[in-house]
């Protein structure tokens, strides 16, 4: 009922209505808006809460558990606690840090730094900020998450790798570490996730990893969990049995720490290749590894000048020496260019090609076959068989051997051995092969470089009889339905070296150690042992008067001792190289231990013990003089 | 004063949808902030029921007394309502950035939302007293200023949102009122003219960035977009049916900041889902279109304005807060009517309905 005039009355009665119109719309406008949000996009908007409150936690897989050829463990996984950094629910990143390095005590530069290095990581997935946080670490943390002073922290219990013999086979298991930027490209895997870097951690990495579970949890808006939604558990990495023997492998070990040279030791067995140790020294412990190795540690390790981060046995590279003699010895009777009678005069030296070389025995040898010239190890012998195979032949049964090349290792990072042969140095140089240089390498000298595997490998081949295998460390494989044995890769592999061939290397080899040659040092009653020495020069005579500065013991030669047990029916093989040894009679009693501790494991006799360490073996200084008997 | 005989006019559907729509508000406060693990927020449903209680007593008061002895007396009320701005701005709380607050024993006033029922009497009285010499344009000079003065007021606390809420008073009572349409024309040309320079010199740089961050809250998903992306989700997550009392993840699990203030009703829509959502825009419909019944039916013209005057300001805080609710408009602090947590929004607004009610019941009175 409206007052005034007619006209005035309609008029506002006209713009009510217009009002209850323009409302309507709206409100229907609002309704259909409301329609599409909550019907239509319902899916959408759905998800987009799911993923607002729902947490998808990773629940890193336990690696598989490393064991010895006795099923002894040798690496297995601890618990440990880890901090991490939820950025998506962090809220404010800058202050979270701030507080979390308060409260653990980290430093805050540190903790930055850690999360700029993950900028990448999707928001949603976790950064892993304090490794194998302590107790304390970890009550702060969660003290602070009760009074929501750090939204988006959270502590994580994850398995984590643990060597219960710390540094026991560093080189040969490896250790992990968090995944680099260039691994997750390649490997396909989450950041934070720890991958193998090195040794049977890293060439078995997808095996041991395992498949990483994920809990599911809701959370509230500053990340607190609320409630847990589901739990997919982790799956265990697979089981490995290594071919190591753990009390050889000790023994090897326990065999550098007393004789106190850094080194390398391989031993095998060749009768299919198995590595029975694997050793470097010096060495570190893998522990340090496992949950984050801090940067001090990482600095010394990485720049400490004895190189406990290089695995000797695989990758280091060094003239063989005298050990070499073995392939041109073996080159020279497969080829029929000499039979085993065949007989050379030494008098200290020879001449070839208008150049003198020197013998290792001033004296002269005199007359000898080439039993005795391996026995007494006679450089002008090998001079001169050395010249009338050449070089090529040289290279070529060095390849048949093992020796040359890489050896098809189960490890990561295996250096190429080197035995030079003319297509290779034309090449490499452009240059041909003078003949005169195949007098240096008929000793192992020249351009000669072996790793020590290789030529562990290169003696058990000798040992049985030629048949080459590649060397592996796995023995079997548990993927959780029992252990199988991995394709036999060395299947089919036959000797290729005659018979003949074979009884007068291992004959020559055997009177090295128990007749007059230098390795009388690995002489074990009982069993007979071949073997031979060898010396790797370090430096050159005219280098060594110019490397003043350097020590003593630097400026030694390297001392190689190869060998197998027993001689008739080789069981075990390998090589021990011990640096700055001066020469390899030196390295023979690391070989004993080794061989008297295979020899009473097998026979379940108790263990043998090494004796205190002995004087220094060497007290003179240096390189020695020109003409000095050098020992072979 | 007080006629008994009037209660037979009493609009009870309109008084009930009012009350349901109180009801709901207290559930759906009672559903993000009841949890006991919540102890900073656990009571504010139980705040909200008394201040509801006394709405009523303010809703009776307004019902009682004759609106045109109210209106007699509204350039005193008036007044009085641009004396508690100042207190507030000498004497008030500051809290969140602004000096909103007189501080009493259950809950602390707001004066800015009296305000709007002055104004509302006020400019009520004017155009209806007016009306015969039929100067709109005069009107709405006189009308601006006496708008403009408690709105700078409320922009110093400063509350840009209540302050908006006054324009609405005199538009609708202009416009109800009269208001010829060549000069809405030149008052919307002026608004489009003097944007930029109101964008340029009148805006503060968060204010900018909120009209920025609106247009594409995904700029600043975790800081300025946060509430409008989370109020968006909350409601989209509703479905048709909802996720039942309680149970939606986004408001139980704060996700949605201050969700039973500004965005009870994302809250609503994500527990009861569409179906929720048309109940209660029904419900305010009905309430809007059942008063502006009540605006043709008055017995003057002072009552048409005076139901239009309350109602503008009403209809538009429940568009423009929906809105915002569904992600559809700036985040500002307009509170949801009736529904959102709040004495005095509760209690004015319970006092405005009383004076709709007052005309409606008055309307075969002389």
């Amino acid at each position: 009922m409206l007052t005034g005039t007619a006209d005035g009355r309609r008029r506002t009665a006209v713009r009510l209505t217009v009002f209850s119109v323009v409302v309507s719309v709206c409100f229907a406008a609002l309704g259909i808006s409301f329609w599409y949000i909550q019907v239509l996009h319902n899916q959408m908007y759905r998800e987009m809460a799911e993923a607002n409150t729902e947490r998808r936690l990773p629940l890193r897989a336990p690696r598989g558990i490393l064991f010895d050829r006795k099923l002894r463990v040798l690496v297995e996984n601890r618990d440990a606690y880890v901090i991490s950094i939820l950025r998506e629910h962090s809220g404010n990143l800058d202050r979270t840090m701030r507080l979390l390095a308060d409260a653990t005590g980290v430093p805050e530069s540190q903790v930055r730094e850690t999360v700029a290095r993950h900028m990448s990581t999707p928001r949603y997935q976790p950064i892993v900020v304090i490794e194998d946080a302590s107790l304390a670490q970890v009550s702060a943390v969660l003290a602070r998450r009760l009074d929501f002073e750090l939204p988006g922290v959270f502590v994580q219990r994850v398995p984590t790798r643990r060597y219960p013999s710390g540094g026991l086979g560093a080189h040969l298991l490896g250790y992990v570490s968090e995944i680099s930027e260039a691994q997750m490209a390649s490997d396909r895997l989450q950041s934070g996730s720890m991958v193998g870097q090195s040794g049977i951690e890293k060439a078995y990495n997808k095996l041991l990893m395992g498949t990483d579970g994920e809990r599911r949890v809701m959370v509230n808006n500053v990340g607190r969990e609320i409630t847990a939604l589901a739990e997919l558990p982790a799956t265990e990495g697979h089981r490995i049995q290594l071919t190591i023997d753990y009390d050889l492998q000790q023994a090897a070990e326990d065999a550098f720490r007393v004789s106190g040279y850094s080194g390398a030791a391989v031993v095998l067995d060749p009768r299919n290749g198995e590595i029975l140790a694997l050793t470097s020294v010096p060495s570190y412990d893998p522990n340090l590894f496992a949950a984050g190795i801090d940067p001090a540690t990482w600095k010394r390790l990485s720049t400490d000048q004895l190189r406990p981060l290089q695995n000797r046995a695989i990758q280091g590279r060094y003239s063989p020496g005298s050990t070499f003699k073995v392939v041109v010895a073996t080159a020279a009777l497969e080829e029929g260019i000499i039979t085993p009678d065949f007989k050379v005069t030494c008098l200290g030296g020879a001449t070839f090609f208008n150049r003198f070389f020197q013998c290792n025995s001033k004296g002269g040898h005199g007359t000898l076959d080439l039993r005795h010239a391996i026995e007494r190890s006679c450089n002008v012998y090998f001079y001169t068989i050395g010249n009338m195979v050449g070089i090529d032949k040289i290279h070529k049964w060095a390849e048949i051997l093992g020796l040359s090349g890489k050896t098809g290792i189960d490890l990561p990072n295996e250096a190429e051995s080197l035995v030079p042969s003319s297509a290779w140095k034309k090449a490499n140089t452009g240059q041909r092969w003078y003949s005169g240089e195949t007098i240096s390498v008929a000793i192992g000298q020249g351009q000669v470089s072996v790793t020590p595997l290789a030529l562990a490998l290169t003696y058990a081949t000798v040992a049985n009889g030629g048949a080459r295998f590649t060397p592996r460390l796995v023995r079997a494989v548990n993927d959780g339905s029992g252990w199988k044995t991995p394709a036999d890769v060395n299947a089919g592999v036959i000797p290729r070296l005659k018979p003949e061939t074979v009884a007068v290397l291992h004959d020559a080899l055997s009177l090295v150690v128990n007749g007059a040659g230098t390795g009388g040092g690995a002489r074990l009653i009982g069993y007979e042992v071949a073997g031979k020495t060898g010396t790797a020069q370090v430096i050159s005579l005219q280098g060594a008067k110019q490397a003043a500065g350097r020590t003593d013991v630097d400026l030694r030669d390297h001392g190689w001792f190869a060998f197998f047990a027993p001689k008739d029916n080789p069981e075990v093989a390998g090589v021990v190289f011990a640096e700055h040894a001066l020469h390899g009679a030196n390295a023979a009693p690391l070989v004993r231990h080794i061989i008297e501790t295979y020899f009473a494991s097998k026979e379940g006799r108790p263990l043998p013990v090494l004796a205190p360490p002995p004087p220094p073996a060497v007290k003179a200084a240096a390189a020695p003089a020109a003409g000095q008997d050098r020992p072979h | 004063m007080f006629n008994r005989r009037l209660y037979r006019y009493l609009d009870w559907p309109l008084v009930a949808a009012v009350y349901a729509l109180c009801v709901i508000g207290v559930l759906m406060i009672y559903s993000t902030t009841g949890d006991a693990t919540r102890a900073a927020t656990a009571r504010l449903f139980l705040v909200q029921i008394y201040a509801i209680l006394i709405g009523t007593a303010a809703f009776v008061i307004c019902l009682s007394v004759d609106y045109r002895s109210l209106a007699d007396r509204a350039h005193v009320l008036y007044m009085l309502a641009l004396g508690t701005l100042l207190y507030v701005l000498v004497f008030g709380v500051a809290r969140g950035g602004g000096r909103r607050w007189i501080v009493l024993p259950l809950f602390n006033l707001q004066p800015s939302e009296f305000v709007k029922l002055a104004l509302a009497l006020l400019l009520a009285r004017l155009f209806a007293s007016n009306v015969q010499k039929n100067p709109t344009t005069a009107n709405l000079v006189i009308g601006g200023l006496l708008t403009g003065v408690p709105l700078l007021l409320i922009m110093i606390q400063p509350d840009l949102g209540t302050a908006l809420t006054l324009v609405p008073v005199l538009i609708g009572i202009a416009y109800v009122g009269g208001m010829r349409l060549r000069v809405a024309g030149v008052l919307l040309a002026l608004t489009i003219v003097a944007a930029p320079a109101v964008w340029t010199y009148a805006l503060k740089d968060y204010q900018k960035a909120r009209v920025v961050t609106f247009l594409d809250p995904w700029r600043d998903p975790r800081g300025k977009g946060y509430q409008q992306i989370q109020a968006q989700i909350t409601v989209g997550a509703g479905g048709l049916w909802g996720q039942g009392f309680r149970k939606g993840t986004q408001g139980q699990l704060n996700f949605l900041p201050v969700a039973h203030n500004d965005f009870i009703f994302s809250v609503l829509a994500e527990e009861h889902g569409f179906v929720g959502v048309l109940s209660v825009l029904g419900l305010y419909l009905f309430i809007v279109v059942r008063s502006l019944d009540t605006a043709r039916h008055a017995k003057d013209r002072l009552g048409t304005y005076l139901v239009v005057g309350v109602l503008s300001s009403f209809t538009f805080q429940v568009l423009y807060n929906i809105s915002m609710s569904a992600g559809l408009a700036i985040v500002k602090g307009i509170p949801l009517p009736l529904m959102s947590y709040g004495g005095s929004s509760m209690i004015a607004t319970l006092a405005g309905f009383g004076l709709v009610l007052n005309v409606r019941m008055r309307r075969f009175t002389n």
